[in-house]
């Protein structure tokens, strides 16, 4: 079992925003002219980060499915003159980059994950087992609906982050992975989300031999 | 953290073969048409023989990783003590790139990196318990440090890292409009008034945690600046950054350096003066002047060549490069890794992302 | 009278690196382009040789040519002049 304590959480519930909306709403908190090439994924977690104070010696686990896929489709569209820029902030993590480049923020370890049905599971151990005294665990989407209908991006915009530590006290909940017998399990990002978005509770496999319990105090 | 086994996948074979090929001087670099079927400049790529830089659906690397896959030793893959960590910066985003051309909707299950990863673990026969890491030409190594984390944690037997990119036109176009990708052929760390680098294809993979034959990763360490998306903090201090725990870790020992050096000039310059300046005397290679850049799996591909020449007495020198290079222990020529115990590994990524690690052998 | 190429040039930068609060007559001709007070960098460079091959036909080949031509607004106008291929004179 391992197991680390909630300290700080923030987050981003802007749905069907769409990006010039989201940056309008968000650009102050960013230096002048940086969120001209911004993403909308960059700007949601940059909102839920900026509380946080990221430091060096944090250890950032990030989580995303479909991570840049609004540069990803307009970098395509860009073709045969393909655009540096897009291609540059089509790359994963390119999110968390674009907020530590523009507050020229340093951080030693630094994992960014993908996958779906057990990127939470993952996110989260990498998290737990981070010997940093403090990790920032956070991810997020950004709402983009692809041509073609290809399931390639996600329809909703969200964003989280949350400090984890070793000490208890003052702790807003626990973060515990504990060793399950079950073969399977799976866990959303949309879901993880929900669940911290909601302060609910969660008590379940989430990958074979492992079951994740989120609880609140 | 014992290395079980490893090996790795290029143009010129496993990692036996690539050695080889690698000591006899050859490049699998050749001047291609940088957006493929669509043309373009000529730019310097490496693909797996018989692979068009387009991509067919399904894509032609599979039957690669299925070789790949099979070389593995034998274990109960995917399972709660035996995860995979599965690594790449591009996964299948040649399929999306040839799914915004053709709109051949069989593309689609390899276009994002969740479903080209749940296809493969179907294909091979593991588990669910397979992580997806992506972070640019850092990805394999940050494979190699959570899995020995999670190992030595308690919480797994084995693990298995496997990793792979292969070059579309969308990666081509991308380095291409950075202006770094030129039309000509890389010289890692060599001086020159142009810099280019290439790119190639690779796959590889490491099985750490049980007896580990003699070799080991002895230190594993992560940097990142944060400075900017393509340029490092003046005077190379994230690169001191990644190096410094690596030299502590290595001192007694005496190693050899593989280095990243992809043939630009101020990264290159910046790298080759940080290894001199943490390792006097230590000879340094990159291999990429024949490879090409095999992006998120380089750190891996050139582990797994590393024990190869490691296994085989002689280290391949820096393919592409000649004298004057920007440090004076940049080795050109193969040299004999009888008296050396240790090698230092080490790979960067956009946003002045760093990796390094210490491979040491009996 | 101003110079056509110029003024051009700035409309150029101005949309290409969405400069929303930057009024391309205020940008100087000889006002470095990179690190200055438009806070671009290399890859807004990048992106403006992309856009300055793709209007005027020019080739810039490399990240090292790229830095000279962009120096300010007059060193890539005399650049374009230079490389502008016959047939598509620049203005």
């Amino acid at each position: 079992m391992i197991e680390r304590h909630l300290h700080a959480l923030q987050f981003e519930d802007p749905g069907l925003e769409e990006t010039a909306a989201t940056r309008e709403r968000l650009r102050a908190l960013f230096p002048r002219g940086a969120t001209r090439r911004m993403t909308q994924l960059g700007l949601l977690l940059g909102s839920v980060l900026d509380p946080l104070h990221p430091a060096e010696e944090d250890a950032l686990v990030y989580a995303s499915s479909f991570g840049e896929s609004r540069a990803l489709h307009d970098y395509l569209a860009s073709f045969p003159t393909a655009s540096p820029t897009l291609f540059q902030t089509s790359i994963h993590p390119s999110a968390i980059q674009q907020v530590l480049v523009a507050r020229q923020q340093p951080v030693r370890e630094f994992f960014p994950f993908g996958g779906r049905a057990q990127l939470v599971a993952h996110a989260v151990e990498a998290a737990l087992l981070a010997p940093s005294p403090r990790t920032i665990l956070c991810g997020g989407e950004e709402r983009i609906l692809p041509p073609g209908d290809s399931g390639t991006a996600s329809p909703v915009g969200f964003a989280f982050a949350l400090a984890l530590g070793a000490d208890r006290a003052a702790a807003l909940g626990t973060l515990r992975l504990e060793e399950s017998p079950a073969p399977a399990g799976e866990l959303a990002l949309a879901e993880f989300f929900a669940a911290l978005r909601d302060r609910r509770p969660l008590d379940q496999p989430v990958a074979p031999g492992m079951r994740l319990v989120l609880t609140w105090l | 953290m014992p290395i079980e086994a490893a090996d790795c996948r290029t143009p010129f074979g496993d990692a036996r073969a690539t050695c080889d090929a690698l000591r006899a001087g050859r490049r699998a670099l050749t001047l291609q048409p940088v957006l493929g079927e669509a043309g373009g400049d000529a730019v310097p790529l490496a693909t797996l023989p018989g692979r068009r830089l387009d991509e067919t659906a399904p894509p032609a690397w599979l039957s690669c990783l299925d070789g790949l896959a099979g070389a593995v030793p034998a274990a109960p893959w995917g399972d709660a003590r035996h995860p995979v960590f599965v690594t790449s910066s591009n996964f299948g985003v040649g399929s999306l790139y040839a799914f915004s051309r053709d709109q051949d909707r069989r593309h689609l299950e390899f276009c994002t990196p969740f479903a080209l990863v749940e296809g493969l673990r179907r294909r091979f026969g593991w588990g669910g318990n397979v992580a997806v890491l992506s972070h640019a030409c850092v990805s394999a190594h940050l494979g190699l440090r959570q899995a020995s984390r999670v190992l030595q944690a308690g919480r797994a037997e084995r693990a298995l890292v496997f990793t792979f990119d292969f070059i579309s036109p969308f990666v081509a176009g991308g380095f291409h409009a950075l202006k770094i990708l030129n039309p000509e052929l890389p010289a890692p760390y060599a001086v020159r008034p142009t810099g280019s680098i290439g790119l190639g294809d690779g796959a590889a993979f490491a099985v750490l945690g049980r007896n580990g034959a003699g070799f080991s990763l002895s230190a594993q360490t992560l940097h990142n600046e944060m400075h900017h998306f393509t340029a490092n903090r003046a005077g190379g201090a994230g690169f001191a950054a990644a190096l410094e725990p690596v030299a502590a870790a290595a001192r007694g020992r005496r190693v050899w350096l593989k280095g990243h050096g992809t043939g630009t000039l101020d990264a290159g310059r910046l790298e080759a003066e940080a290894f001199a300046r943490q390792f006097p005397g230590a000879p340094l290679v990159s291999w990429k002047g024949a490879l090409g850049h095999t992006l998120g799996s380089c750190g891996l591909v050139e582990l797994a060549l590393a024990l190869a020449a490691v296994r085989g007495g002689e280290a391949p020198g820096t393919v592409g490069s000649a004298p004057p290079c920007f440090v004076d222990t940049v080795a050109t020529a193969p040299f004999a890794t009888r008296d050396y115990d240790g090698v230092v590994l080490a790979s960067n990524a956009f946003g002045g992302a760093h990796a390094a690690c210490l491979l040491t052998h009996d | 009278m101003g110079d056509p190429l110029k003024s051009r040039l700035k409309q150029l930068i101005v949309s290409t690196l969405k400069l929303e609060d930057v009024a391309p007559e205020a940008i100087a001709d000889d006002a470095p382009l990179i690190g200055s007070g438009l806070s671009l960098d290399s890859i807004d460079a990048l992106e403006l040789v992309v856009a300055v091959e793709k209007e005027f036909g020019v080739k810039i080949a490399s990240a090292e040519e790229s830095r000279a031509a962009l120096t300010s607004v007059a060193h890539l106008a005399a650049y374009i002049r230079l490389h502008a291929p016959p047939g598509r004179p620049p203005g």
